[in-house]
């Protein structure tokens, strides 16, 4: 009896001390603390020699075809930086891939999994996902970088996003219809947008630049993703007697839209948010019509222009460490993403913190990161005095260029887009 | 009268698509008494197959279609023979499972072949339409109603005056009776599958055809043609192309006039049209609009 009453209490002791070693693992930084500046100590994700960073993206699924180059892009810009000797010159980049399958609860889980040998996410792919795994960002003070171009990451520490949000791009894109486009306030400006945050923050661009600029809204299409037959769509727009049309979509989607607008020769100025288009498109029997109606808003330059610096560079990279890659608009994306983050490890090695919390007074240190002319400067510090980049760059389809995308209007930004005031998620 | 009609034209071809699917719902179940949910795989792999036959091997599209249609029916009577065979007897459940396994393993399957990206099938057709009568119609969508219509005539001859179409009509109406008489019951399977993964490859190859292209999510279509079996009377092949038209009109209509009639509800009213049009049918008739009522004896 007293000897299983001992087991017993040794049992629970041993069972004590595993929760305990439980509750301190994955998302404990697990640092041992005594970095200096320049010479941080060992923490999660960090061993002194190499620097993990995760990379939670769809690397299967529908959305994969965003996912993978994406993810090339963030191991181009490190295998770069791998061969100059790593962060700081010293500290090799090694990244921790998941595959997320464009879901949140799979976000979750797979974020669950590497965040303890991590010392922070280069890249999470998504506003679900990102939404989804936000509060655990929070408490676990990690630090991560958005690929997608809400406006809502710009006032959240535990973000480090890239890029003029979508707001900026449609503003733009309306400033460039009124100024430039052929259009006036009287003109019937139309919109047709996904049902989702994605296309509500393209409309969220458009009612702002109505009140700043003055005009109506005189009609919206709201559209599910996925939709087979847009006729109904796109006769409510002719019907309405539309003569611009600013587009939400994805691509799928996107070439049946303009190809039913194309058969009911609906031939108004169409202005589409960046992830509307894809080269296969420029390719495709309705090439003719987006050549001829169809702008789409995005950043920084056409694939392989190398008058822009920085695009110079990418196709020198690419072509050392990924030759096999085609243009890709996502691509550059994630590229620029791992920019980001380089000047956010760099920060830190230099107070000599490369602990989760440690990134996170780092971001907060961070000045102005430049990306060479492929996207937006971007000045990062307090979540709260953040400025995201406001311009934005127009093509026009072009099937003879390598990403099927001509340089319309390179990098400006409007005096609209310039007075837009980003808010929290929550505010 | 003009919107009305062009509406209801877009709404044809739309049925005509989900009637294919749903055709292919129904070969399968009405011989089997099984649901197939590797239809949307199989409608997928049908349309990626006919990339390959129109773009890689460059054959005309025609007969590109012709053996995207083929080849898929090898593939759908293939995996009867090496997998549903031996799950004859067995309860339908398990084999409901086995082609949800199907699904899963098809889609990585598509993509670790063809890849993620987005694909533009090589057609005729592409966005040419014709005028006429104050209308515009898609060269697509005439082919997309003219080819339905073709398929579902030949399946009813085939059904009504060939000896392997009353060999599943007599397997269907009682397996035990038709193995009594020499039927094969193997045969009369491994025909529902070529059938119904031909049926779901044509409708998928449509589909690409289309100004959309060709991603791994193309079978999602299947999902929306699903209301439309359940709708027609899940035995039920007529009731299958009838459930599709009616879905196919219902939807785009309702998109049609979201804005003059429906805003009220909300911006997307057509997308929900076929699950309550399904919902407000089974309440007046469980067993769909041409399904055959279950008799009991008590």
């Amino acid at each position: 009896m007293v000897r299983t009453k001992r087991w017993t209490a040794v049992s629970a002791l041993a069972a004590t001390a595993l929760l305990v070693a439980a509750c301190g693992g994955a998302g404990d930084d697990g640092g041992s603390g005594g970095g200096q500046a320049g010479e941080p100590a060992t923490t999660a994700g960090f061993d002194g020699t190499t620097i993990k960073l995760g990379v939670l993206s769809p690397l299967s699924g529908p959305v994969a075809v965003i996912g993978q180059p994406l993810t090339s892009g963030n191991k181009v810009w490190f295998d770069h930086i791998n061969s100059q000797g790593g962060i700081a010159g010293k500290y090799r980049v090694e990244l921790v891939q998941e595959d997320t399958q464009y879901k949140p609860d799979v976000t979750v889980q797979q974020y669950n999994k590497v965040k303890g040998d991590v010392v922070a996410f280069t890249q999470i792919l998504g506003t679900a996902p990102t939404l989804a795994v936000l509060p655990l960002l929070q408490s676990d003070e990690m630090i991560a970088a958005p690929a997608s171009l809400d406006a809502f990451w710009v006032r959240e520490p535990n973000l480090l996003p890239i890029g003029a949000p979508y707001q900026i791009q449609s503003i733009n894109a309306m400033d460039h219809y009124l100024s430039e486009g052929g259009g006036t306030t009287d003109s019937t400006i139309c919109t047709m947008i996904q049902d989702d945050v994605y296309g509500e923050a393209g409309q969220e661009g458009i009612d702002f630049a109505a009140k700043e600029y003055g005009f109506e809204v005189a009609n919206t299409q709201r559209f599910k993703v996925g939709t087979e037959n847009y006729a109904g769509q796109i006769g409510a727009l002719a019907g309405a007697g539309c003569e611009m049309v600013f587009l939400t979509a994805t691509p799928t989607d996107a070439g049946k839209i303009w190809g039913t607008a194309a058969q009911a020769k609906f031939t108004p100025k169409w202005y589409a948010q960046s992830p509307s288009f894809v080269s296969a498109l420029a390719k495709s029997a309705v090439a003719p019509y987006m050549r001829q109606y169809v702008t789409i808003a995005a950043e920084g330059t056409e694939w392989g222009d190398e008058s822009v610096p920085g695009m110079k560079d990418m196709i020198d990279r690419v072509e050392q460490y990924a030759p096999n890659q085609e243009p890709d608009y996502y691509f550059a994306f994630g590229y620029n993403q791992a920019r980001a983050m380089t000047a956010l490890l760099e920060k830190a090695v230099e107070l000599g913190d490369l602990s989760h919390a440690g990134l996170l007074r780092a971001s907060e240190e961070l000045g102005t990161v430049s990306f060479d002319g492929l996207t937006g400067d971007y000045t990062y510090g307090p979540a709260d005095t953040r400025n995201p980049p406001r311009s934005t760059t127009l093509f026009s389809v072009d099937p003879s260029k390598p990403f099927g995308l001509a340089t319309l209007k390179y990098d400006f930004t409007s005096e609209a887009a310039k007075k837009f005031e980003f808010q929290k998620a929550d505010a | 009268m003009t919107t009305f009609l062009q509406n209801c034209f877009a709404g044809l071809s739309l049925g005509s698509t989900y009637a294919l699917v749903a055709l292919g719902f129904v070969v399968i179940y009405k011989s089997t008494g099984v649901i197939n949910f590797a239809q949307g795989g199989l409608l997928a792999l049908g349309a990626y197959l006919g990339y390959t036959f129109s773009n890689n091997l460059a054959v005309a599209f025609a007969v590109a279609v012709l053996l995207c249609c083929l080849s898929a029916a090898l593939v759908g009577a293939t995996f009867e023979r090496i997998v549903l065979r031996r799950m004859v007897g067995q309860p339908p459940f398990a084999v409901i499972m086995i082609t949800i396994g199907l699904l899963f393993v098809l889609e990585p399957l598509i993509t670790a072949v063809w890849g993620f990206e987005h694909k533009q099938v090589d057609n005729p057709w592409n966005i040419r339409t014709v005028e006429a009568f104050g209308l515009v119609f898609g060269v697509r969508d005439l082919w997309t109603i003219g080819l339905t219509a073709a398929v579902v005539l030949a399946f009813f001859l085939f059904f009504r005056f060939t000896s392997l179409g009353l060999a599943m009509r007599v397997t269907a109406f009682d397996p035990e009776a038709a193995l009594a008489q020499g039927i094969s019951a193997r045969k009369v399977y491994a025909t529902s599958w070529a059938i119904a993964a031909a049926l779901a490859a044509l409708a998928g190859i449509l589909m690409a055809a289309g100004p959309g292209g060709l991603t791994p999510s193309i079978g999602f279509i299947a999902l929306a043609a699903f209301p439309a079996m359940i709708l027609g009377g899940m035995d039920s092949p007529a009731g299958a192309v009838l459930g599709g038209l009616i879905i196919g009109l219902a939807e785009a209509i309702t998109r049609g006039y979201q804005d003059r009639l429906f805003s009220w509800a909300g911006d997307n009213v057509s997308v929900i049209v076929p699950y309550l049009l399904m919902i407000v049918i089974l309440l007046i008739r469980p067993y769909g609009l041409l399904g055959t009522k279950e008799v009991r004896r008590i």
